[in-house]
């Protein structure tokens, strides 16, 4: 029998699928409205409020526990909030239907070009073949080909390419499983690789848009030049950093790795030569990037990223099947209820509630506020999905700026949504960590031994960038 | 003694020691080796699972077959490779097979369609295998450690039947003429007598097993083993005992203790054993 399915007595005879453990999660979230329902409303907040507060803990549950998958919580909350009277129906399905969703689809369909034509796999074995070197030189690659190729592309789908990638790399140098640190670097890198390149752009990760979208709600701008202004910097810190932090707690054995620089030369001969509908996707990819970097916030990021769609189509260089293969819709309904969360936490004032709370408990000092951002948002995104981490704590990091006069709601806004992407320390904090894990190179407990001290250290950097280099430089 | 060794060794973990141990087995009893290397599915399924509204369905299987051949070669490129270097001087018998599953769903199907005598595993704390299999087989479990000492250490108890543990101990002594030292431990955690046939037979007092442990040793001694008995919690009279005599492999009987005082199981006694012990350790179901 399998270890996960539980023994027939403890199932439920009339919801066989589902684990005590599930039913207890839900009738927890469930419990959670009905209390809050009949609660009475305390001083300063709504009705509305209050139960927005109920929706954001019950999301939060379900979202840490996934009896159900993400996706469907995120319709969940959405259905919710007009069944109890919150916010209008028309409101809640307006908010889901606003540009930040079709940057998504667009952004998804872009990357399936670049897959179909192999343009990723090429990047990232020139990326391999540059830094093969050493054994530490390599991991170094993995890392940067990963972190680069997550700036154009989701970055679940670059640890899925990488894996096999890496895989064959190891097997080829003979490398043990667990045993080898060499195998753990290099699986870590492709995990913490992707974690960090994905906070350089809106493409990166799903929570990126999500947090340009819902500072739009607000009447704040984010470019996509501005995202990446703000957030390189922590990007180009973070990675060598990270990847010391690797070298220091798993020291590379010595190895002989002209075996894994072979297969880095066959697996670049195997792919040959850019065809000329590969050129093509190329050349339309950078010309939607240089249409975001440039002209987004004269254009809008949905239209470029749709134009950049459209024109794939018509050089007939993917498919309907190509799309249908590589766009989860499963993310854009996540992303739906997450950035109606987001709305309704702060049009009903229940953002703005729980910042008078944090501000009564850890005082108005901007600093200690930022820190305490950072390291709650960190510790959040370790423990759920990244894009309901942000979803959840954005709004409140959002109300808490608005009453701080030396923090500016952008400033918030940015930690929270790049802590958002800092998920080192368990597996099932980010499909990252979940695809690599999966290879058994290495064990959770490696990975929240190097993954605690990686997010120690990007505690710091997100910090001191947005003290020193945000707020002294940029002034945001 | 041991004829038929099965190996079962997890994508989760690989220990050279286990092959090693198993070729020193075979060369001394004769034995047929037969290496299964297993796939965890339940891995495969939680990454497959995480990924549910991030990554496509055709995505996830793509990922999952890709997975699926990593590991593949891992077996072929690595472990069964390991294994012609360690046999390439040897004449014993071996076959390997690859499959995917639970590890212990699939030691128990094995050692159900199979004859094996023995089960000769590596042991890893840190990976997600539960090793349900310690209570659910009736060949002997032989879990290899990495430790090299040079003492056998049988393990009887009132929790247990004692009447393989003894034999197999003395027969091993002799083959790798190894020193043997038995302790006999009563466990006033759980004041139980188990039958030979093992089975609990009702609650005694603490003076009275050990009156019995007392004569057990003796009659022990009598045939020429060294015997001690002490009083106190198995598991950690057994990892105290292994210390005391720096063991190299112990043995320990199908003990039948309790965990709680509902009478309910917590975590198996033997994965207890297995986890907490530096040595190698050898379940005589």
């Amino acid at each position: 029998m399998d270890e996960e399915t539980p023994p027939p007595h403890h199932r439920f005879a009339v919801l066989p699928q589902l684990t005590p453990r599930s039913i207890i999660a839900l009738v927890i979230a469930f419990l959670v409205l009905l209390l809050f329902y009949l609660l009475p409303t305390p001083a300063g907040l709504t009705f509305a409020g209050k139960m927005m507060i109920a929706i954001l803990i019950m999301g939060a549950i379900l979202w840490i526990t996934e009896p159900i998958p993400l996706a469907i919580t995120g319709l969940l909350i959405m259905i919710i909030q007009p069944l109890f009277g919150v916010r209008a129906i028309n409101d809640v399905f307006a908010s889901f239907g606003n540009q930040a969703v079709f940057f998504l689809i667009g952004a998804f369909i872009l990357a399936s070009g670049l897959e179909k034509h192999g343009i990723h796999r090429r990047i990232a074995l020139r990326f391999l073949r540059f830094f093969g070197k050493n054994a530490r030189s390599f991991t170094f690659g993995i890392m940067a080909s990963c972190a680069f190729l997550s700036f154009i592309m989701p970055e679940h789908g670059v640890a899925a390419f990488l894996l096999p990638i890496v895989t064959t790399i190891l097997i080829a140098s003979k490398v043990i499983p667990r045993q080898s640190n060499f195998g753990k670097v290099s699986m870590l890198s492709v995990a913490y690789g992707c974690s960090i390149g994905s906070l350089g752009t809106l493409i990166g990760g799903a929570r990126n848009p999500l947090t340009v979208e819902i500072l739009a709600e607000q009447g704040y701008t984010v470019t996509f030049f501005d995202w990446m202004v703000i957030a390189m910097p922590v990007v180009f810190i973070s990675l060598p950093l990270v990847w010391f932090i690797l070298q220091l707690v798993f020291p590379i054995e010595p190895l002989d790795i002209s075996k894994a620089r072979d297969t880095i030369d066959t697996q670049v001969k195997e792919v040959g030569t850019l065809s000329h509908q590969g050129i093509l996707v190329t050349v339309i990819f950078l010309f939607t990037i240089v249409l975001w970097v440039f002209f987004s916030h004269v254009i809008g990021l949905a239209i470029i990223a749709l134009l950049g769609s459209i024109l794939l189509f018509v050089t007939r260089s993917i498919s309907w099947k190509d799309v249908e293969q590589h766009l989860p819709w499963g993310i854009i309904l996540l992303y739906g209820g997450a950035v109606t969360l987001g709305v309704g936490m702060s049009e009903t004032g229940a953002g703005a509630w729980i910042a008078q709370l944090v501000i009564n408990t850890v005082g108005e000092h901007a600093l200690l506020v930022i820190f305490v951002l950072i390291l709650i948002t960190i510790l959040l995104t370790n423990t759920m999905s990244n894009i309901g981490a942000v979803a959840i704590l954005l709004p409140i990091g959002f109300a808490i700026a608005t009453e701080i006069p030396t923090i500016s709601p952008v400033l918030a806004s940015m930690v929270v949504a790049l802590s958002g992407g800092l998920a080192f320390m368990l597996v099932i904090a980010t499909p990252g960590n979940a695809i690599t894990y999966s290879s058994g190179y290495y064990s959770t407990r490696d990975l929240f031994k190097a993954g605690s001290l990686a997010n120690a250290l990007c505690i710091v950097i997100l910090f001191a960038v947005a003290w020193f280099y945000w707020q002294g430089v940029l002034q945001i | 003694m041991f004829t038929n060794i099965l190996i079962p060794i997890s994508s989760e973990f690989y220990s050279k020691e286990v092959l090693k141990r198993s070729i020193s087995l075979a060369n001394k009893l004769q034995s047929k080796i037969h290496i299964v290397y297993i796939i965890e599915e339940k891995t495969l399924k939680k990454s497959e699972e995480r990924m549910d509204s991030y990554r496509t369905s055709y995505e996830r299987t793509t990922l999952k077959q890709a997975i699926f051949n990593e590991q593949t070669q891992t077996a072929d490129s690595i472990v069964f490779e390991d294994t012609k270097q360690f046999l390439s001087t040897q004449n014993i018998l071996v076959d390997e097979k690859i499959v995917s599953g639970e590890f212990s769903d699939v030691i128990i199907r094995e050692v159900k369609e199979h004859h094996y005598d023995l089960v000769l595993m590596g042991f890893d704390k840190e990976c997600s295998l539960r090793y349900r299999l310690f209570d659910h087989i009736d060949v002997p479990v032989w879990v290899v450690a990495s430790a090299e000492q040079r003492s056998l250490l049988a393990v009887c108890s009132n929790l247990a039947p004692n009447q393989k543990v003894p034999l197999i101990s003395q027969q091993l002594s002799t083959l790798f003429n190894w020193p043997l030292h038995l302790v006999y431990i009563v466990d006033p955690q759980d004041p139980v007598q188990v039958d030979a046939a093992g089975k609990r037979v009702g609650k005694r007092s603490l003076k009275d097993l050990v009156a019995d442990g007392t004569a057990f040793i003796k009659e022990k001694r009598e045939q020429g083993i060294q015997a001690s008995i002490v009083v106190g919690p198995l598991e950690k009279e057994i990892i105290r005992a292994a210390k005391k005599h720096a063991a190299n492999l112990i043995i320990v009987g199908r003990e039948q203790k309790h965990h709680t005082l509902s009478g309910l199981t917590g975590k198996s006694t033997k994965r207890k054993i297995a986890e907490h012990c530096e040595y190698s350790v050898l379940f005589v179901n």
